[in-house]
């Protein structure tokens, strides 16, 4: 998600960093105003609560990114300092005598930020409604008599994993995120702005913000916060889709509670927060950093990958596989219920990539559109034709995984590729997860109802991946603070992966691919081993028999299935 | 010839239909019913109110099958369909009197 669309501005170049992340813009406006107009580095910035210090002249800029304010150049040694002097005089001399332009400059700048903020709110709504596609979608694809459980755990899913993320997850993920990047469409107030774990451009944990308050308690924080609370709600969604028809109440809240505080935090923090993945364009030399435009790794592969550590532990369903091994089908209950939630979902990805520039002032926004819709109906079609290929039919919660698997894998390049290359991955998506539907039943023997593992975790890293093949250079510029004129000695180049001309772009988006896929595995393995070791997380057999419905909540998902002596 | 009729858990059907398979059984007809025999139902909460539970769901079996076969078809079923445990359910088994096909009017055991 989201750093600052590529700048040409010449101010102050060496201070932009702009991280991505869910994060951040990078703020040319922030450098300035940490430079001019806060006395003293060390004074920490004041949060804005009441939104009405927020957008000045400084957030002007035109559509190329360059600021309406040219800042003072302080390197005298740098090669360009005499003409951006003289730019700065320049600039000086304009203002003086014309004053009316500057207290102008100062209305646009506060409308660009009000815009990004309505977009950014805006796109995070949309996202917010992404669960109820969720909870459609997997209860649709179990069996009737866990309907209720079903919903139960999608409703508690947002529930405690947001009590998680607000406690101390938004700080681990975010509490940094001012140092290699700050928040420019989000007010430019880099409150944010101290790692716990590492410092400088290798940073682990951020560690501000917590509870949201304090250096939180920011208009601009909290439109981040916002829209990155319902990224988190995301990961924590997916796994209901592996551990369902078999998972304990109590346990599926120790899990949401540890993906909201931990497991997401910390990867997200590496990757968005301004942490030491997205800068290693900048310390190893390699390509822009790692890149996760809108979350194929930070978002989906994350939760893949602990649905299916979370899976492994639990085992599989009461009879999915006989005694042979053979898997046996549990079919759909709802299938009106997958298909009304797969397009609740497409609905929402155009919140959840779209909106990952942070801003509506980033034009790219239509393309990143067009391009999660081409993802998605390629997905679906390969899907849809795989099966009629290999089974004779068509399987329509095969077509639905599909296009879910086309957008899990379109997340990450969807600002930095073409509409060739993203009916491409949509397409190989497809493949991904036809396969890895019929790998995990055949081969692996991990019991995935809703297919989670094959759409979030391996589409996920597929996205990834495919970022550094396809990333054409038409977007970025400057990504992660990477030099805007000097990577591949070219000026004004974006994002670039193999096909294009960059290696070690690819290089770096397998690494970080690898480290999201161990990370998410291994400690959601260690930890709920422990946990299952303690106490069972599963539910009696007796109850998985019945259905999960009364035995732990009372009552059943479809009250008219019961019949009740009360009734008349 | 016998009505075979079997009240049974619903999540034993797959085995118990796989065993009547097994042995040649060749239609069953199958529905999904409610209700409750010696043991007791339970109590449950549904926002603060009391209400039971005591209709449970189970599947019932009907097998039509000639004299001679329904003896193995009976010590079959009970065994694919016996978990040990209160609420296994029963099996019924009356004698038919006359069996009409009704594509071409076969009658008897011709028509099983």
């Amino acid at each position: 998600m989201r750093a600052e669309k590529g700048t040409k501005a010449t101010g102050s170049e060496a201070l932009v960093r702009r991280a991505r992340g869910g994060c951040a813009r990078l703020t040319l406006a922030a450098a300035i105003l940490a430079l001019t107009l806060v006395p003293g580095l060390a004074q920490e910035p004041k949060p804005d609560p009441a939104g009405i210090a927020t957008g000045d002249k400084t957030t002007a800029v035109d559509a190329g990114g360059n600021s309406f304010v040219v800042a003072e150049p302080t390197d005298k040694t740098a090669p360009d300092y005499a003409q951006k002097k003289k730019d700065f005089d320049e600039y000086q001399r304009q203002a003086a005598k014309e004053p009316l332009a500057v207290k102008l400059a100062d209305s646009v700048g506060h409308v660009r930020v009000a815009t990004n903020f309505a977009w950014t709110l805006n796109t995070g709504y949309l996202v917010l409604f992404m669960q109820a596609g969720f909870a459609l979608l997997t209860c649709g694809l179990v069996r009737k008599k866990n309907a209720g459980h079903l919903m139960m755990l999608n409703f508690a899913a947002y529930v405690f994993a947001f009590v998680a993320y607000y406690a101390v997850g938004y700080a681990f993920q975010f509490g940094a995120v001012a140092v290699n990047a700050a928040p420019m469409n989000l007010g430019g107030t880099p409150t944010l702005n101290h790692f716990i774990l590492g410092s400088g451009l290798w940073g682990f944990l951020g560690g501000k913000g917590f509870f949201m308050a304090g250096p939180g308690y920011d208009a601009g924080s909290n439109v981040l916060a916002l829209f990155e609370v319902v990224f988190m709600e995301t990961a924590g969604y997916i796994i209901v889709g592996s551990i369902c028809e078999r998972i304990s109440f109590w346990s599926f809240v120790v899990c949401e509670l540890f993906i909201g505080a931990i497991l997401y935090p910390f990867f997200g923090c590496w990757v968005w927060g301004g942490g030491w993945l997205s800068q290693l364009g900048n310390t190893m030399g390699f390509g822009h950093g790692y890149v996760d435009f809108a979350g194929s790794t930070v978002v989906h592969a994350t939760g893949g990958f602990c649905a299916m550590a979370l899976s492994v532990v639990l085992g599989p369903r009461l009879g999915k596989f006989g005694r042979d091994g053979k898997p046996r089908a549990f079919p759909a209950h709802n299938i009106p219920f997958v298909v009304t939630g797969t397009f609740i979902l497409l609905f929402g990805w155009m919140g959840f990539n779209p909106g990952s520039t942070l801003g509506a002032t980033d034009l790219r926004i239509s393309v990143i559109a067009i391009n999660t819709n081409l993802a998605a109906i390629m997905g679906s079609a390969t899907a849809m034709l795989f099966w009629y290929w290999k089974f004779g039919k068509p399987d329509i919660t095969m077509a639905c995984n599909g296009m879910l698997a086309g957008l899990v894998a379109i997340t990450a390049p969807c600002a930095f590729v073409g509409p060739t290359s993203a009916s491409i991955i949509g397409i190989l998506a497809g493949l991904v997860v036809c396969l890895g539907v019929l790998f995990n039943d055949h081969v692996t023997k991990i019991d995935d109802p809703c297919g989670a593992i094959s759409v979030h975790g391996f589409c996920g890293l597929l996205g990834a991946i495919s970022l550094g093949l396809f990333a054409d250079g038409t977007y970025g510029v400057g990504w992660n603070g990477v030099g805007a004129a000097s990577y591949l000695g070219q000026a004004g180049r974006g994002v670039t992966g193999l096909f294009y001309g960059d290696t070690k772009q690819f290089l770096v988006q397998l690494m970080g691919a690898a480290i999201c896929a161990a990370w998410a595995f291994g400690a959601t393995f260690i930890v709920f081993k422990a946990v299952n070791a303690v106490k069972s997380m599963r539910v009696s057999k007796e109850a998985e028999q019945e259905g999960l419905d009364v035995p732990e909540f009372g009552f059943l998902g479809y009250p008219e299935d019961a019949i009740h002596a009360t009734e008349s | 010839m016998k009505k075979i009729e079997a009240i049974i858990q619903p999540h034993k059907l797959e085995e118990v239909k796989e065993a009547l398979i097994g042995i040649g059984v060749e239609g069953i007809t199958v529905s999904e019913v409610r209700g409750h025999g010696r043991q007791k139902g339970h109590t449950e909460i549904y926002r603060g109110a009391e209400y039971t539970v005591d209709l449970l769901p189970k599947v019932k079996l009907e097998i039509y099958v000639p004299d001679s076969r329904a003896e193995e078809i009976i010590g079959v079923l009970s065994t694919a369909a016996k978990s040990g445990k209160i609420g296994d359910g029963k099996i019924f088994v009356s004698s038919i009197e006359e069996v009409v096909r009704i594509r071409n009017g076969e009658r008897g055991e011709t028509a099983l």
